[in-house]
């Protein structure tokens, strides 16, 4: 009886949150969702790295995941973290783990840039625009990154690692263009790029 | 209108209480009936897999046994020795997790009644349908002779708190020209590079601070554990450290402040860190988790359920017969699979089949770092290695990446 009583109660007064509530969601219901789960120690849960080294996966478009997982896996682009986690992926699940990390919402990254610097890589990143984009958005299906919001430290690592020929594009036309770009530019100017970009939303 | 069932109403409900507070209990209880859920150990493994569970399945009750009211990382306090580090930037509340909704009791569990499937807390039971046990390690004090009188003052710093402090501040007060001694003890241990790391955080240490000092790293082992490539190039930025292989302590007298190591070998310290041989906490040896060597746990790979017993799952340093080491890291991906294995026995299905991950960082000065980075598969229900990868060499780019690590990992833990 005390338990109908109760029930009555809770139904008047969460009916409404009820509706909202899908009783059975779980963040954790995608099928790639158990396969990404190791990925959380460095990425965040659902891709939202909160570090500044690490980048943001949640929104990645699925073709270029693939891409980069498959670069790391095959030795293409440098990364001690991330090789043998690309085989472990590519050994899991490719398509699915994609797919997960591509339905999370992404967020830009909460680690605030000096605003100065900001400004600086602003005014510095019209040379960026002619793949980048003028927002820095790229064209993800074609390899070029989204480069909005993630975290300046990661921005910066990549860009030097460019620099320096240590990760080499592909594209090999590309790759001139953007080691002529990069090479141009002092330390100073990336570290100021990277502010810029990594404040966009 | 949705139609709800009784089940997904239920389920709703456990959030209703969480608002309206008491005048609950006999809805919930009827929730959670056949789904509580009992974690001993609010460390790395345990603290994870409550709240995953939660995460999983907000209908499923979890309570929470750790007796201290404080998370203290061991990932990054043998740099607290160094003072690169404070030990109140590791240290963190349990708030995160009670939002999640994990019931948290700050004390001990003192018994496993399998049979009876409860666990006994002062002079209270706690009923389940399934338990976790992430005790962590404890010390075989009786292996060196001596040991067990003189452990208030001969310090291991291998569960990070009060110890960590102790020997900082005796490292720091021990006079220039001293010599501070530390011992590794045989394999299995809790974290296979974390001695050498400590050895690199010393010797910087010494090399800036006390430059006529000396350090002598007497390891029970053959050669070193992990990292070993990479650990013998960066020993040689420190001259002042001297490594010993197949160096076993044997007896301490804290009298004379003398070692003895097993090829009969003495050695005189100003300060000394002893870090005692090593087995599962005694919790899980007195559940007799423990197979036969006595010392670590056997499991499922891929549910962590005991070999020994039903319904009691064990994760984290506790473990043995994986391919992976007693990390942190490890202790958090076991976590994180076998609170979706729990969650789906306790709904009849079967689990899902799920391998872990792993990423060592050792800072090897104030400001450089290696890693070591191992992915695996599951083959036939058992845990096997894809790749072991090495950082090239020592570097602050990675001793970023191992920032931005501790961050997202302590926030996938208790956030
Ligand atoms: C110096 C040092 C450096 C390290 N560095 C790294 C690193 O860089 N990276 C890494 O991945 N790992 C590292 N580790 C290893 C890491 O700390 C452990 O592997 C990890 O803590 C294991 O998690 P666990 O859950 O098994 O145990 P713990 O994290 O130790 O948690 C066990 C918990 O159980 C509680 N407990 C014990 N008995 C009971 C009981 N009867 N009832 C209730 N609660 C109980 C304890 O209070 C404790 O909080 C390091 C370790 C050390 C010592
Ligand atoms: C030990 C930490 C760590 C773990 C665990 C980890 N990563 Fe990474 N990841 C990194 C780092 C560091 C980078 C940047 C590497 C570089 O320099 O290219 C990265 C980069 C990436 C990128 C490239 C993003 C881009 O914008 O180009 C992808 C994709 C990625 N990781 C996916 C994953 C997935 C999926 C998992 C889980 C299976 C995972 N990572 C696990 C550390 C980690």
């Amino acid at each position: 009886m005390r338990k109908s009583i109760n029930l009555s109660i809770y139904f008047t007064a969460f009916g409404l949150m009820l509706l909202a509530f899908n009783a059975d969601a779980s963040p954790l219901d995608s099928p790639g969702a158990f396969k990404a789960l190791v990925c959380s120690a460095c990425h965040g849960f659902g891709g939202d790295s909160p570090g500044s080294t690490v980048p943001i996966l949640a929104g990645m478009s699925p073709a270029y995941f693939k891409k980069a997982i498959k670069d790391y896996a095959e030795g293409k682009r440098p990364s001690p973290e991330m090789e043998p986690y690309a085989k472990y992926v590519v050994e899991a699940g490719l398509d699915e783990i994609a797919a997960y990390f591509a339905e999370q919402k992404k967020q830009s990254t909460r680690i605030k840039s000096n605003p100065a610097a900001i400004r600086r890589g602003m005014a510095a990143a019209g040379q960026c625009t002619v793949c980048h984009n003028p927002q820095g958005e790229g064209e993800p299906e074609k390899g070029f990154p989204d480069l909005r919001g993630q975290p300046a430290g990661y921005l910066q690592a990549q860009m030097l690692l460019l620099k320096e020929e240590k990760r080499k594009l592909q594209d090999t036309t590309l790759a001139d263009l953007k080691q002529k770009v990069l090479k141009r530019l002092s330390d100073r100017v990336i570290a100021d790029l990277a502010a810029y970009y990594s404040s966009l939303k | 209108m949705k139609n709800i069932t009784r089940r997904e109403f239920l389920k709703a409900s456990g959030i209703g209480i969480a608002i309206l507070g008491t005048g609950g209990e006999a809805s919930f209880a009827a929730a959670t009936k056949g789904r509580r859920v009992v974690v001993i150990g609010g460390g790395w493994g345990g603290a994870t897999a409550a709240k995953y569970i939660r995460l999983a399945d907000p209908s499923i009750e979890v309570t929470l046994l750790e007796p201290s009211k404080e998370f203290i990382s061991c990932p990054f306090s043998n740099l607290v020795l160094s003072g690169v580090e404070s030990l109140k930037r590791l240290t963190m509340g349990y708030n995160g997790l009670r939002k999640h909704g994990v019931k948290i009791r700050h004390e001990a569990a003192t018994a496993i009644e399998p049979d009876k499937r409860r666990v006994k807390v002062g002079n209270d039971y706690l009923e389940y349908d399934r338990l976790v046990v992430s005790p962590g390690i404890d010390f075989q004090w009786d292996q060196v002779e001596g040991l067990d009188k003189a452990k208030d003052t001969v310090l291991h710093a291998w569960k990070a708190g009060a110890q960590t402090v102790k020997l900082a501040q005796q490292l720091q007060s021990m006079k220039d020209g001293g010599v501070f001694v530390m011992t590794v003890p045989p394999v299995a241990y809790r974290c296979p590079p974390g001695p050498y790391e400590r050895a690199c955080q010393v010797a910087w240490y010494l090399k800036t601070k006390k430059p006529r000092s000396k350090l002598i790293v007497l390891d029970a082992n053959k050669d070193i554990v992990s990292k070993t490539g990479l650990f013998k190039t960066v020993f040689k930025d420190y001259p002042n450290l001297e490594y010993r292989p197949s160096n076993k302590a044997e007896k301490i007298d804290v009298g004379s402040r003398e070692i003895t190591t097993e090829p009969g070998d003495k050695v005189k310290y100003d300060v000394i860190n002893l870090i005692p041989p090593q087995r599962a906490a005694a919790i899980a040896v007195e559940a007799d988790l423990v197979g036969g060597d006595k010392r670590w746990c056997e499991v499922d790979h891929v549910t962590y359920e005991s070999v020994k017993q039903k319904n009691i799952h064990v994760i984290g340093d506790s473990t043995i017969g994986l391919p992976v080491p007693k990390s942190g890291n490890i202790a958090n991906a076991m976590g994180k699979i076998c609170a979706v294995a729990v969650v789906h026995l306790l709904s009849d299905k079967e689990a899902p089949v799920i391998a872990p991950g792993n990423t060592c960082y050792s800072w090897v000065n104030d400001k450089e770092a290696i890693a070591v980075v191992n992915s695996y598969k599951i083959e036939n229900r058992k845990v096997v290695q894809i790749e072991q990868k090495l950082t090239p060499g020592k570097s602050v780019a990675v001793a970023q990446n191992s920032l931005a690590w501790r961050a997202s990992i302590w926030s996938d833990i208790l956030g």
